[in-house]
């Protein structure tokens, strides 16, 4: 393809865009698929005692966090929503009025804390229980 | 230009709208689409408690003892308000953002969005089932 000055362009995918706005999505869908059941049942319905549940026992809980299924879930589970949520945030920022939160410094921010929300959660869930196929 | 004449204001102004911060109130659709964003913030939070919870799984039986307080419980009913408020508006979209054909003929928005909220009941009744099977 030629330029309107003669130069040879070539069209680059936007590769970054591709990958913020991919993380974006999943991180809106796995919020909505799966965070409400989790709030539900770990947060209201077992601490009042309405029905048992794994994290309220010990044992049970600690066998299911070191099985690796469990810890890619829990990872996919906490990580991936903080894109969506970084996303967010940030936008709500400048619907307010924060002009700020348009630049790249807040840019990093928000989703360098989405990355270092992921960070943290590899090293929690490595850290935590050691991981166990039994 | 002689020395006595004013200079011609050449430079172009900019205009630069600006909206009062409480905009978000004027109208039940903006106050909604705030909401909407906001629920990234308590969602947040939970998940957060969460990843604690699970870090302190590691300081051995004697020093685990999951959160019962009835601020805690309220607490995550409130973020259970703002989650499922995430999840219709989100899963709602689907029939706006995703373009399927079967056939030739394209899918429904209807039917689309159906599956999404298929999905969420289905995902729901698994996950619950996990954690509540495992906790007898």
């Amino acid at each position: 393809m030629t330029g309107p000055v003669g130069h040879a362009r070539t069209q680059r995918p936007a590769l970054a865009h591709l990958f913020w706005w991919f993380m974006f999505a999943q991180g809106g869908v796995i919020a909505a698929v799966l965070i409400p059941v989790h709030i539900l049942v770990q947060g209201i319905l077992g601490p009042l005692k309405v029905v048992p549940v794994a994290d309220r026992h010990y044992d049970t809980w600690v066998t299911l966090l070191g099985n690796p299924i469990v810890k890619l879930y829990l990872l996919v589970l906490i990580a991936v929503p903080f894109f969506h949520f970084a996303h967010r945030l940030r936008y709500l920022l400048v619907d307010m009025g924060v002009g700020a939160a348009k630049s790249v410094p807040a840019q990093a921010v928000f989703y360098g804390g989405a990355v270092a929300v992921t960070a943290i959660t590899i090293w929690v869930l490595l850290t935590t229980v050691p991981l166990s196929l039994g | 230009m002689s020395a006595g004449e004013a200079p011609v204001q050449t430079a172009t102004r900019t205009y630069r709208p600006s909206m009062g911060m409480g905009w978000w109130l004027r109208k039940g659709h903006y106050f909604w689409y705030v909401v909407r964003e906001f629920t990234a913030l308590p969602l947040a939070l939970w998940l957060l408690w969460f990843l604690v919870e699970i870090k302190r799984a590691g300081g051995g039986a004697a020093g685990y003892s999951p959160h019962g307080s009835t601020a805690f419980v309220v607490f995550s009913a409130v973020c259970l308000l703002f989650a499922l408020y995430h999840s219709i508006t989100f899963l709602s979209l689907a029939g706006v953002i995703i373009h399927v054909k079967v056939l030739e003929r394209p899918v429904s928005s209807r039917l689309i969005v159906a599956s999404q909220f298929g999905l969420w009941a289905v995902a729901s009744i698994v996950i619950g089932a996990v954690l509540i099977g495992f906790g007898r």
